[in-house]
């Protein structure tokens, strides 16, 4: 889902100026994506990175870079963190995965987009891109299926972005 | 001692404010503005007490312009609901028909030969916790009431809303619902007998298509689909697979089919249209066209309820221009219909709003229905293209899937 973004304003100015687009940004403020780019599905390298990937950027802005395959509410304007579920939810232990480019070392880093579950829609900071996003019939990459499965609740409330790896350049 | 002083001075002073006068009797002018007052007093009048307890019903057929919000309730999943509205009213107090939940992302689907609408649902004995249930619930349309409930494994599929989680075939007997845990299966419903039959796992593949008969298809990672024929039991009685046609990653085929006489069509995420027949034993792949013309470079299929499908064989796609990787769920500015005998555009609709889901009423004089960017539904003719109305006041908050009524 992509219909609170930037681009959606983009295509809107290119149609017939029949309607105002009263409320587009005002109802879901906060919901921006930044530019696209096309990140190839690369294969997962084995996490033995010892150092923390090098960071810039919000990690609660849907434009931070490993939120390329995000969709949902962020974590970490739930009362989490991009690493770590709220207080009194539990974390999905399977999800799906996005490749996404760090702009600082300019590599490309496996993102696990774990759901934390238990409680109902955290509301806040809703997110949706969809580099990498593929149908559900290809679940690995899927964005849009509700991955709070082996938890003790179905009931979705917000998503992380935890590096677990380098993607392996082809 | 001197408590029992102060308790002595307090009764004094609550007997003496018992001991009142009387009340002074009233003087003559008093009660001549009394008996003026009540001369003018209205004389109540009989009346027949409205009943209480009317619930109002529906029609068991629906008019054709009547649509099915399916609203998922994005910010509050627990709490979705099927709002029936009158797309045709400019009235946005009486549009509204009534209106009833889905529990955590239910998936829907109408049934045509009864008055019946199905949803599988998922609850926790405690709200958000506690035991999960998963049912498929049975509504009557005339009553939008509950009439049936079949408790089902609790694996459905949960997650955005498709139409290809939960469908009806054998001639609406069986209801097959799309598992996912993440191992992925189809529960198999004896819907008429309100009676879970079986199981059958498809690794590998995911959500159902109805096939002719008693069978459904489903779409595989590896690029295949399956065709998975039922026993009387609800069990597997065989499965057929066709030959690999679809990269599920290089521009693959969206699962959001539109289809026409058991023929579905899937857009790929580049504006190809691959078809695959599900009237036989088997799927089987039909040609290749593409959505786009020599002019329409940059072009492709986006949303969530990309496509719809009319009663004259046409099918709609919803559009925008200016494609990239990540584009193929970006509202859509136009709705391009093809023909699907002739495989060409027929027309080009544009949006007065761009939209992330589209709907077409099932007549001869079919209105597209829109969830717009602001997510409010908005109403087009087909005939002529134009925008009619925006449906505000429907109660609903994030409509997804919108239906024509059946």
């Amino acid at each position: 889902m992509r219909w609170l973004d930037k681009s959606a304003e983009r295509t809107a100015r290119n149609i017939a100026q029949r309607t105002s687009r009263r409320g587009f940004f005002g109802k879901f403020a906060g919901a921006v994506v930044g530019a696209a780019t096309a990140v190839p599905l690369l294969p997962v390298a084995k996490a033995q990175e010892n150092s923390a990937p090098a960071e810039e950027g919000d990690s609660n802005s849907c434009e931070y870079w490993r939120h390329c395959a995000m969709d949902g509410f962020l974590c970490g304007c739930c009362g989490g963190s991009v690493t770590s579920c709220p207080p009194g939810t539990e974390v999905s232990p399977i999800t799906w995965i996005g490749t996404c480019t760090n702009p600082v070392d300019n590599r490309n880093y496996i993102i696990s987009y774990n759901d934390c579950c238990g409680t109902s829609s955290c509301g806040n900071c809703l997110c949706q891109r969809n580099e990498g996003d593929r149908p559900v019939y290809n679940p690995r990459v899927a964005n849009d299926i509700n991955w709070c499965l082996g938890t003790t609740s179905a009931i979705y409330n917000c998503t992380l972005a935890v590096v677990i790896g380098t993607a392996l350049d082809e | 001692m001197k408590k029992l002083q102060l308790f002595a001075l307090a009764m004094v002073v609550f007997l003496s404010a018992c001991d009142q006068p009387e009340p002074q009797a009233q003087q003559p002018e008093a009660i001549a503005d009394s008996q003026q007052e009540q001369a003018t007093l209205p004389v109540p009048m009989e009346i027949a007490p409205e009943s209480i307890g009317r619930i109002e019903t529906l029609p068991a057929t629906y008019p054709p312009h009547w649509i099915l919000l399916q609203d998922a309730a994005f910010f509050h999943f627990l709490t979705g609901k099927v709002i029936v509205v009158d797309a045709d009213s400019d009235d946005p107090a009486t549009r509204v028909k009534g209106m009833f939940n889905t529990s955590f992302i239910g998936q829907f689907v109408q049934a045509q030969s009864r008055p019946e609408m199905y949803v599988v649902e998922t609850f926790h004995s405690r709200g958000t916790r506690g035991e999960r249930t998963d049912v498929l619930t049975v509504w009557h349309k005339e009553t939008l009431a509950p009439i049936a409930e079949v408790i089902i494994p609790a694996k459905r599929f949960s997650g955005m809303p498709t139409n290809y989680n939960l469908q009806l075939v054998d001639s609406e007997r069986l209801a097959v619902a799309y598992n996912f845990t993440p191992a992925t299966s189809v529960t198999v419903v004896d819907i008429v007998d309100r009676e879970f039959l079986a199981e059958i796992p498809i690794p590998g593949c995911s959500l159902v298509y109805p096939m002719k008969g008693r069978a459904f298809a489903s779409m595989c990672t590896n690029g295949t689909m399956i065709g998975v024929e039922i026993a009387e039991d609800g069990t597997q009685a065989s499965m057929s697979r066709t030959e690999v046609f679809f990269d599920a990653n290089n521009d693959p085929l969206m699962e959001k089919a539109a289809m026409v006489d058991g023929v579905a069509y899937f857009p790929s995420f580049l504006g190809r249209v691959v078809s695959v027949d599900l009237n036989g034993s088997e799927p089987v792949v039909g040609e290749e066209w593409s959505l786009l013309g020599a002019d329409d470079s940059g072009w492709r299929p986006g949303g969530l309820g990309v496509t719809a499908t009319d009663t004259a064989k046409r099918i709609y796609v919803l559009m925008h221009p200016e494609g990239y990787e990540g584009s193929h769920k970006d509202p859509g500015v136009e709705v391009w219909v093809f023909d699907t005998e002739t495989q060409t555009r027929v027309d080009r609709i544009a949006l007065a709003l761009p939209a992330i889901s589209i709907g077409v009423t099932r007549d001869d004089d079919p209105l597209l229905v829109t969830t717009n960017i602001n997510l409010e539904v908005d109403v087009y003719s087909v005939a002529d293209g134009e925008y009619r109305r925006t449906l505000s006041g429907t109660g609903a908050n994030t409509v997804f899937q919108l239906h024509g009524s059946l």
